[in-house]
């Protein structure tokens, strides 16, 4: 195994053993951290998946604001946080369908076949911004409209209803 | 056993840039504290060595042998974790600063947004101190001081992209070179006023150290803290306050480039300049009311630091 | 690397979908979906790894995929709230207003 191999595997068991702990736990506050630990290890598996520039807008927009959001409703909320939550709801059909589904798609992936990984371009943050200007201009245009509406809707919906 | 080697060795210079930020925390201590006398007529500390110059260490001595306190109903993995999310990805900010020639951990080819998105990650461990706290003024201090670096974070942000829309590149190395003739202060000063207070406020400094206030806050979120986990806090403003001056002086002062001295030394005396004007700006200015706190951030930096990006934009088109 | 990541990425899906199946808090179910959102993220910067990385389509999707769980996350959120002050707690079947 090279270093690259490791340092892969290395981080696919944070994140697995991450997802996992995020799922299971009690406690609301820990499962948050758990995913804190989660995403950053995508971020690691980005980065050697050639994909600097998606690490990192990873680690801006998922640890930086979709964590701390969640931080922060938590607070807000304020449920589950001293007292644990609700135990896992009938684990038997849940892990009997995660496993099917789960299943099904590792074999898919298993037996995919053998991929080539073809030549990066020179300067690949630049051919991502050209496609992220260029020829993706309509869903990059639309994501930034749909930000904007659910900014608008998440506002909304939060406000203090007047009495 | 070749890449066991490798990680060694990661762990190794890990180890080597805590001690290296420990020991800039110290002198950066000293020095606010000398300069802060001179300002207020005063003399600083001057008992332990020659002028005071090793207080910050005993001080260090004293808060690393000190006793762990934890309070009773604390939860113990957010309370243990807080300080350390703080701490890291401070030091870890660091890691993409040219000091010229081989002098950078690693040349990142998003190294700006790799600096703006790594201390980001700090919030998370405000808010995780704040609540395991157990205290409301703590809690109050945590909520405050992530609002309030989301809010700077913008305008911050859009400040670096007219830098890096002149640079063409986000590699920190490149906008290196990008600087060789001319510093980018002249392009875009409007930029740099906009980093250089909007830093102010990210590092948590006066006059916008609302989060940790301590006529309303007792000190916000390390209210409980103390010992080894309060000198982790202490540790990440400083070196917080270092990175930003690094990364001012690398975006808009030319880093590294100058004559006749080698670019480690330029770029240490741009980042101390930088520094100095932050611990002079401690001394002379009060503090923010939050609300005013966060209307400055929302309703002024954000539409200019929009209007400059605009702005700079326009102009870029029409020389080219 | 591709085949690990894909098969990565399907262990995430998969705990994602245990996650949304078996728990009834509301702000537990989002960490679920976000985990099922970042698998798919995982699959689909590994293809762009081999299939005409020169057009980087993939990655242009990781980043529209992380737009748009910023997106759910945020109205999710919101929802959470009003849903805790309507009801008192985020456990979603507590939600049963349409309950003869």
């Amino acid at each position: 195994m090279s270093l690259q191999d490791s340092l892969f595997a290395g981080f696919g068991l944070i994140a697995v053993v991450g997802a996992l702990y995020a799922v299971i736990t009690r406690s609301l506050l820990r499962a948050i951290v758990a995913l804190g630990a989660f995403l950053t290890a995508v971020a690691g598996e980005f980065y050697l998946l050639s994909a600097d520039f998606v690490a990192v807008v990873q680690i801006f927009v998922y640890v930086g604001g979709i964590l701390v959001l969640m931080l922060f409703a938590l607070m807000l909320s304020a449920s589950g946080v001293r007292h644990p939550l609700a135990a896992i709801d009938r684990p038997g059909l849940g892990a009997v369908l995660a496993y099917a589904i789960g299943g099904g798609l590792v074999w898919a992936s298993w037996t995919a076949g053998t991929f080539v990984p073809a030549e990066l371009p020179e300067d690949a943050v630049g051919a991502l911004g050209r496609a992220l200007l260029g020829t993706q201009l309509g869903p990059f245009e639309l994501i930034g409209v749909i930000l904007l509406a659910s900014v608008i809707a998440a506002l909304s919906i939060a406000r203090r209803e007047q009495p | 056993m070749s890449h066991l080697l490798t990680f060694a060795l990661g762990l190794l210079l890990g180890a080597v840039a805590f001690t290296i930020v420990g020991a800039l925390t110290a002198i950066l201590v000293l020095t606010e504290r000398k300069v802060g006398a001179r300002i207020q007529g005063r003399v600083g500390p001057m008992h332990t060595g020659p002028q005071g110059s090793l207080q910050t260490i005993a001080d260090m001595v004293k808060l690393v042998m000190k006793e762990d306190v934890r309070p009773a109903r604390a939860d113990a993995v957010a309370f243990g974790l807080g300080p350390l999310l703080v701490a890291v990805p401070a030091i870890l900010s660091l890691a993409v600063i040219p000091f010229g020639g081989p002098l950078i951990m690693r040349d990142l080819n998003v190294g700006v947004l790799y600096f703006l998105a790594v201390p980001g990650v700090t919030v998370v461990g405000l808010l995780l101190a704040g609540w395991a706290s157990y205290d409301n003024y703590s809690f109050l201090g945590g909520l405050r001081s992530s609002a309030q670096f989301i809010s700077y974070e913008i305008p911050r942000g859009l400040a670096v992209v007219t830098v890096v829309m002149l640079a063409g590149s986000l590699s920190t190395v490149d906008l290196l070179e990008a600087q060789s003739r001319v510093p980018y202060i002249v392009l875009l000063p409007l930029s740099f006023l906009i980093y250089a207070i909007t830093s102010l406020a990210e590092v948590n400094r006066i006059p916008f150290d609302i989060p940790e206030a301590e006529s309303e806050l007792v000190a916000g979120y390390h209210t409980e803290y103390s010992g080894f986990r309060w000198a982790l806090f202490f540790l990440a403003e400083y070196a917080g306050l270092f990175a930003a001056s690094a990364f001012g002086a690398l975006l808009f002062l030319g880093g590294g480039n100058g004559p006749l001295l080698p670019a480690v030394v330029w770029l240490i005396l741009k980042t101390s300049a930088l520094m100095f004007v932050g611990i002079w700006i401690r001394f002379t200015l009060p503090r923010f009311r939050a609300d005013q706190l966060m209307r400055l951030a929302w309703k002024f930096f954000l539409p200019l630091s929009l209007a400059n990006l605009v702005l700079a934009a326009l102009v870029m088109k029409a020389v080219a | 690397m591709t085949t690990p990541a894909l098969v990565l990425s399907s262990v995430l899906f998969a705990i994602g979908v245990f996650g949304v199946l078996t728990r009834r808090n509301a702000i537990t179910l989002l960490v679920s979906v976000e985990i099922m959102m970042n698998a798919a993220n995982i699959n689909l910067v590994a293809f762009s790894r081999v299939h005409e990385p020169a057009a980087m389509t993939g990655q242009v999707f990781a980043l529209l995929g992380i737009g748009i769980a910023a997106c759910e996350a945020a109205v999710g959120l919101a929802l959470i709230l009003a849903v805790r002050r309507r009801f008192g707690g985020t456990d979603v079947q507590s939600i049963d207003l349409l309950k003869g």
